[in-house]
């Protein structure tokens, strides 16, 4: 009898050895764990790192909590952007909610209709009103969508087209709005053919001038925004100098620094990093570490006439600090982390036959 | 003596006997019980992990609002509170049942709040089979976040855009399309769709010419199709979420059977008797009574009480082409109880009280007071300039850092 107890005991173990084996692995790829404490624990042994400080997640939501948006006209570096706050131990962004922007965009309309507001005040639905009931919805779909985190994060780029309405319902939150030499931008989504609702990809013209009215309509909300809530981020200063413009980034968020934010890459898909989505479109880029192949791409692109009017089709470009006559601007030079990871990208590619536009 | 040291010595060996035996054991013991609860426990942890992974044990966030009255008494709601959705087609009687269950010290449903069809069909757009839902969750929102986050919109909006009562009350017509998904996010909700003969609801709408989207104003047979279809659609709706939870009252009855109309309504929600639901033109603008809205085209004829004036009007007015065809346009018309052929049908017997109402109303004796003159021109635009002279105050400027 004790040599059968001692195989079933012997047997438990074996199974429960294996199903943990293979339950980490799977859980490797958890889209959606809403555990508390456990994330974050888990997410401490990944980093390996010894964190002075106890990591305080808030258990209520609300006006207050200082949520971070981060923005910009798509294919701007916003996903580069939130994937390396998602890689800080205290943040987590996630995916695009995708419903956020169409909401706001509602909201946008009906504010917008000044016969609309009076029936709505008239039925009692005042501003007040539909600000809680706004701001409910978007607090029940970020804090739930990803792991909990004592700093929440939002990416859906035309959110910040709302960026004043947003500081409104949440006086403590933080915008990065991402900004891009307006040609790359252009580039990248017609030679990558990323569908942008109002954006005709067979006109480069046609997207400058949408590209242009679109910036301006969030960079002046971001400085338009309260001392301190909003900071405009250049996608090329990002990956030239990610060391510098990460603590100052930082720094505003009022987050300690944290050197992973540099090494997102290797935080891809663990508990308490990254998570990707694969319906998004740069996902196959912001695999990789920060780098500057994307930079100049579109040099040699844009068609003869419209280079030749850029600065009347996009007066933004020279508001932003790029020179519209210039093919391309001097962004500048990089710091030796983008470079050697760029140059690691370009080896690793070799002659490969796969072409990789911006 | 002699026996305890015999009994010291036998307890001893006994002692240490089994203690050498027990010791024998124990190591093995030992490490194989270590290893059975490591193992116990890694496998409930990884368990854990699985389940708050796929979301099965995570704790559902409450959703829960509290509103202050005059009298600074907290109401908390949350998705769990009774709400009473009540609807049905435009100009169906939708704003006469509101208001009489507004008259009722216990139920608040107030005016219609026209954002909540707006997100109920955008929340639809994302549950439709399709690409989107999939890009959704491949993106992480799942279809459970949706629903808390649409009942949270829903819950404040309803909750705080009048006072607070036990019972809170939704007066959105088209919202009864969507009875069986708010009767899943909103456990406790119960649904009143009104019911009226298709060709009164599309005789008022044209003649008042109250612009409805899908609605063709300048065609009757268009009307009476939109009308059929959207009523199919809402009476299977309430069929689904059943008798117990959706009651659906004809117009008809209400104006001329209003006491055991109501009886049978309070019954429903569960609520005492109020014999003020009868007089809801007594409470018109009282706190705890009715709020009416400028904007909303039947505030004209609520502030009167229950009368029998809009029951025929329609007869003559339909296009003689379409009476012959009545049954083929609008088959819900006999479906719920009207003749198609009858024009009009013998909707009932009034009710003394009511043939009383409806004489005081034709003498003249409900005029709508000034407060409640419906928005004119001038006041929509003078609210609208007010509107832009805030709307263009100077914003906060910073400089560039």
């Amino acid at each position: 009898m004790r040599k059968q107890t001692y195989n079933v005991l012997l047997a438990c173990v074996v199974i429960s050895a294996i199903t943990v084996f293979y339950l980490s692995i799977s859980a490797m790829e958890c889209p959606n764990s809403g555990a508390t404490i456990w994330s974050v624990w888990t997410a401490n042994q990944h980093l390996n790192k010894n964190l002075s400080y106890p990591l305080h997640i808030p258990l209520e939501f609300s006006k207050g909590t200082p949520l971070i948006f981060v923005g910009g006209v798509p294919r701007s570096g916003t996903t580069l952007m939130r994937v390396m706050l998602d890689a800080h131990p205290e943040v987590r962004c996630g995916e695009e909610t995708r419903v956020i922007p169409r909401l706001l965009a509602m909201q946008a309309t009906w504010s917008r209709s000044s016969r609309e507001r009076v029936r709505l005040d008239e039925a009692g639905v005042t501003e007040d009103v539909l600000d809680s009931a706004v701001r409910a919805f978007l607090l029940e779909i970020i804090v739930g969508h990803g792991e909990p985190a004592p700093r929440l994060c939002n990416k859906d780029p035309f959110a910040l087209k709302s960026l004043a309405y947003l500081s409104k319902l949440f006086p403590r939150a933080k915008f990065i709005l991402m900004l891009r030499d307006g040609r790359a931008t252009v580039h990248s989504m017609i030679s990558r053919k990323v569908t942008i609702t109002g954006f005709d990809l067979t006109s480069y013209r046609d997207c400058l001038v949408k590209w242009n009215r679109a910036v301006e309509v969030m960079y002046d909300q971001c400085q338009g925004a309260s001392k301190g809530s909003c900071l405009p981020v250049r996608y090329e200063q990002l990956v030239l100098h990610p060391e510098q413009v990460m603590r100052e980034l930082l720094q505003f968020l009022e987050l300690p620094w944290d050197s992973s934010v540099l090494h997102h890459e290797q935080l891809i898909g663990k508990s308490g990093g990254i998570s990707l989505s694969k319906v998004e479109r740069s996902t196959d880029q912001v695999i990789n570490p920060v780098n500057i192949e994307a930079l100049s791409k579109w040099v040699g692109k844009i068609p003869d006439d419209v280079v030749k009017d850029m600065a009347d089709i996009a007066p933004m470009l020279r508001r932003l600090g790029y020179d519209p006559l210039a093919n391309p601007p001097d962004y500048g030079k990089p710091d030796p982390l983008p470079l050697n990871n760029t140059k690691q990208l370009k080896g690793a590619k070799g002659n490969a036959d796969e072409f990789h536009s911006s | 003596m002699k026996t305890k040291y015999v009994f010291e010595t036998v307890a001893d060996f006994y002692v240490r006997g089994s203690r050498s035996q027990v010791m024998r054991l124990s190591v093995r013991r030992v490490v194989m019980l270590v290893l059975w609860v490591s193992g116990v426990c890694t496998a409930v942890w990884s368990l854990q992990r699985v389940f708050t992974c796929h979301g099965w044990l995570t704790p559902a966030l409450r959703v829960s609002v509290v509103v202050k009255d005059t009298n600074q008494t907290q109401y908390h709601y949350s998705q769990d509170s009774p709400v009473v959705f009540v609807g049905g087609v435009p100009r169906s009687g939708t704003t006469l049942m509101r208001a009489m269950l507004d008259a009722h010290p216990d139920i608040r449903c107030g005016e219609e709040t026209r954002v909540i069809p707006r997100l109920l069909a955008l929340r639809h757009g994302w549950r439709r089979q399709g690409q989107e839902r999939s890009d959704l969750e491949e993106e992480g929102i799942t279809q459970e976040m949706l629903d808390s986050a649409t009942l949270a919109f829903l819950l404040e909006v309803i909750a705080r855009h009048g006072d607070p009562a036990p019972l809170l009350c939704n007066k959105d017509p088209f919202t009864l399309k969507s009875s069986v998904y708010l009767s899943n996010i909103f456990p406790n909700s119960k649904f009143i769709l009104m019911v009226r003969d298709g060709r009164a609801s599309v005789h008022s709408m044209i003649s008042r010419r109250v612009t409805i989207a899908g609605f063709d104003l300048s065609s009757y047979r268009d009307c009476l199709t939109k009308w059929n279809h959207a009523i199919e659609a809402m009476l299977f709706q309430c069929t689904v979420v059943g008798a117990k939870r959706c009651l659906t009252v004809h117009y008809e009855n209400l104006v001329l059977q209003p006491r055991t109309t109501m009886v049978k309504v309070l019954q429903f929600l569960d609520v005492p008797w109020h014999e003020g639901v009868l007089h809801h033109e007594e409470a018109i603008g009282q706190p705890g009574g009715v709020s009416l809205s400028r904007s909303e085209r039947s505030t004209d004829q609520v502030i009167k009480p229950v009368n029998l004036q809009a029951l025929t009007r329609w007869v003559g007015h339909i296009p003689p082409d379409l009476l012959a065809d009545m049954q083929n346009i609008a088959p819900m018309l006999r479906r719920l109880g009207y003749n198609p052929d009858a024009n009009p049908p013998d909707y009932g017997q009034p009710d003394p009280e009511v043939i009383h109402n409806t004489e005081k109303v034709v003498k003249g004796h409900f005029k709508p007071p000034s407060s409640l003159k419906r928005l004119s021109q001038e006041i929509v635009s003078k609210k609208t300039n007010e509107r832009r002279n805030i709307m263009n105050a100077p914003m906060h400027f910073q400089s560039d850092t």
